[in-house]
């Protein structure tokens, strides 16, 4: 299965091109357009508990759409956002994604919901987060431009602009002056990420577009 | 291995209590940091011997690698705090595993060798938690703080705007209370019930706080001690509160109290309040759809007929301020309450305003006080009967 990601990194998306027998799953709507030899699916991953809490706790479609390619052929993903997708490949390994990040992602990795605790809530990064794991590619998307990092030691990020990271890397919330300048300074809430592993970042917020949006209202 | 396990029994007794003292070898699951494996890093499977770590890399191009144990640097920490990391000397490699038996295993592995190192490592973690959570408490403290403000000040702006929005508003919201609430078929106007409750809602009109409201009295053929006055100046009276009336003072009593809640404008206090809430919940949860329906569907029931005690208090109060300038003695407002409170045992299911209207004795009392506070009046009789109403009640 040969992919490659187009108009990066503005208006990303993935092109998927498919041999016969080749398979995926992806977020469902994420689909732009496709061949006719590829049949679509649509089903709970990982059962329908694990769906639903997907659902309602990691921002998730309740459902994946599954490709497969019964003739050659080529599907095309995107995401809602305007911004830059990334494609990372699991040897084993796990990563967590933050709610509405995931796009598609080969038939080795396995989807979960995972509680992600109180500080990350207080991160601004939700409750629960969607851990992907195995053998495979996985692609997800974010909004604005994505950069990775690899931690060594300790890294302060703005709050909502965590997409993923590795579970050897540790979250938890920060303030990023004292008390009176996060309250009022704008800046808030920072994370400070620490421990040893890679994570990547968004260049905008979805916060700060809400932000706006709502300043123009 | 059975030598290992010998030699091994003091310490794992000590540890845990659970591991398998058979098992000198034990397998997780965990990952690897290495800079030759493509990405720096893998999933795999670690083997823990007495001797040394070994990770085993799944998938394609399987690669082991080896640590020994006694050159284990100990860390502790990841996303879940209960990551292991155990690094080589050079931090050239690292192994690391959060399954919950991992740290049992190094320990008995190591012969207790490691043990002082994950002590010192859980107190800085816990050390660390607390203070944590300490600046965590703190600012959901401000947060909380912020909130309240919030959820007060639209309270308070929302009193401060009632009090500004003209008559028309309590009008139109008590005209459409009217018909959603449907409260039961009305006497004809000229029924002597509703003749005689008009009568005294128009000698009490000039004496109340605003006199050219829209007072409308509407008489409900129906048993229920009740009565109850919308926003803007409508007035429903139960006939079965005729019925269980002494006198037209009693009733009148009744009617100046609700003629209060009127003028007072309880009813748009009320409603601005359930919006002050809606505005605050917009503020903390986002989405109010739920709410408002919920919202408005108590609005319907009973919002705008039963109020907080701190309104009852002063409707009764302003009610006995209107009787008095009217001439009328307000220790007829206490009579009624004082016959509700007798029939209540006899009569609970058809006693409505009561359940509106509670907290008697302290009401009586209340009402007793302000009216001794008030300069001695010459109260006249109403020139009204109740005979008449009552006979034509009765043969409905
Ligand atoms: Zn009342």
């Amino acid at each position: 299965m040969k992919t490659e990601i187009r108009n990066r990194p503005a208006f990303a998306n993935l092109l998927v091109e498919m041999q016969p027998g080749d398979r995926f799953v992806a977020e469902a709507g994420a689909m732009a357009s496709m061949s006719s030899g590829v049949t679509l699916s649509t089903r709970w991953n990982g059962g329908f508990l694990n769906a639903v809490l997907r659902r309602i706790f990691a921002g998730e479609t309740l459902f994946m759409n599954e490709y497969l390619a019964e003739t050659a052929g080529h599907v095309v993903l995107t995401q809602p956002l305007p911004g830059d997708m990334i494609e990372m490949p699991l040897r084993g390994n796990t990563m967590y994604l933050q709610p509405g990040a995931f796009i598609a992602a080969e038939p080795g990795i396995q989807l979960g919901v995972s509680w992600a605790g109180i500080k990350s809530l207080i991160s601004g990064e939700g409750l629960f987060r969607l851990k992907v794991s195995g053998q495979g590619r996985v692609w997800f998307g974010a909004y604005g431009a994505i950069f990775s990092r690899e931690i060594q030691g300790e890294l302060i990020v703005d709050s909502g602009h965590l997409v993923a990271y590795e579970p050897t890397v540790g979250i938890r919330p920060g303030l990023a002056g004292g008390i009176f300048s996060s309250f009022f300074g704008g800046e808030g809430v920072v994370i400070r990420v620490s421990g040893q592993g890679r994570i990547y970042m968004q260049s905008r917020s979805f916060n700060g577009l809400a932000a706006w949006v709502n300043s123009h209202l | 291995m059975a030598a290992y396990a010998f030699a091994t029994v003091g310490n794992i007794l000590a540890l845990t209590g659970d591991v398998d003292m058979f098992q000198t070898e034990q397998t997780f699951s965990g990952g690897v940091f290495h800079h030759s494996i493509p990405n720096g890093r893998a999933g795999a499977d670690i083997i823990v011997t007495p001797v040394e770590l070994l990770a085993r890399t799944q998938g394609d191009g399987s690669k082991l690698f080896s640590l020994k144990l006694s050159e284990c640097q100990l860390e502790l920490g990841g996303a879940s705090g209960r990551m292991v990391f155990c690094r080589n000397t050079d931090s050239s490699l690292t192994i690391f595993c959060e399954e919950r038996g991992f740290p049992a295993a190094l320990s008995s592995a190591s012969f207790g060798a490691l043990d002082d190192r994950f002590r010192e490592l859980r107190s800085l973690q816990r050390s660390q938690n607390s203070r944590q959570w300490f600046w965590v408490s703190i600012s959901l403290l401000l947060i909380a703080v912020v909130c309240a403000g919030l959820y007060f000040g639209t309270l308070a702006a929302a009193q401060v705007a009632v009090r500004s929005l003209p008559i028309s508003v309590d009008e139109k919201i008590g005209q459409m209370a009217s018909v959603s609430m449907a409260p039961g078929i009305p006497l004809a106007e000229q029924h002597s019930a509703t003749v005689l409750v008009r009568d005294i809602v128009e000698h009490l009109r000039p004496y109340s706080a605003i006199p050219d409201m829209d007072f409308r009295v509407v008489v409900i053929q129906d048993e229920q001690v009740n009565a109850f006055a919308l926003p803007g100046g409508r007035i429903y009276v139960y006939t079965g509160l005729i019925r269980h009336a002494e006198n037209a003072e009693q009733v009148a009593g009744v009617l100046a109290h609700e003629m209060a809640h009127a003028t007072l404008r309880h009813g748009l206090q009320k409603v601005s309040q359930s919006l002050g809430i809606v505005v605050a919940m917009q503020f903390m949860v986002g989405d109010v759809g739920g709410l408002i329906a919920f919202g408005s569907q108590v609005a319907q029931e009973s919002v705008l007929t039963s109020y907080s005690r701190a309104a009852e208090t002063e409707a009764d109060l302003e009610g006995a301020r209107m009787l008095h300038t009217a001439g009328i003695d307000p220790a007829a407002m206490g009579e009624f309450f004082e016959i509700m409170k007798h029939e209540h045992e006899e009569l609970p299911a058809i006693l409505s305003w009561i359940s509106t209207h509670p907290q008697h004795d302290d009401r009586i009392s209340e009402i007793r006080r302000f009216r001794d506070s008030l300069p001695a009046a010459q109260y006249r009789p109403l020139q009204l009967s109740l005979d008449d109403a009552k006979r034509d009640i009765g043969q409905q």
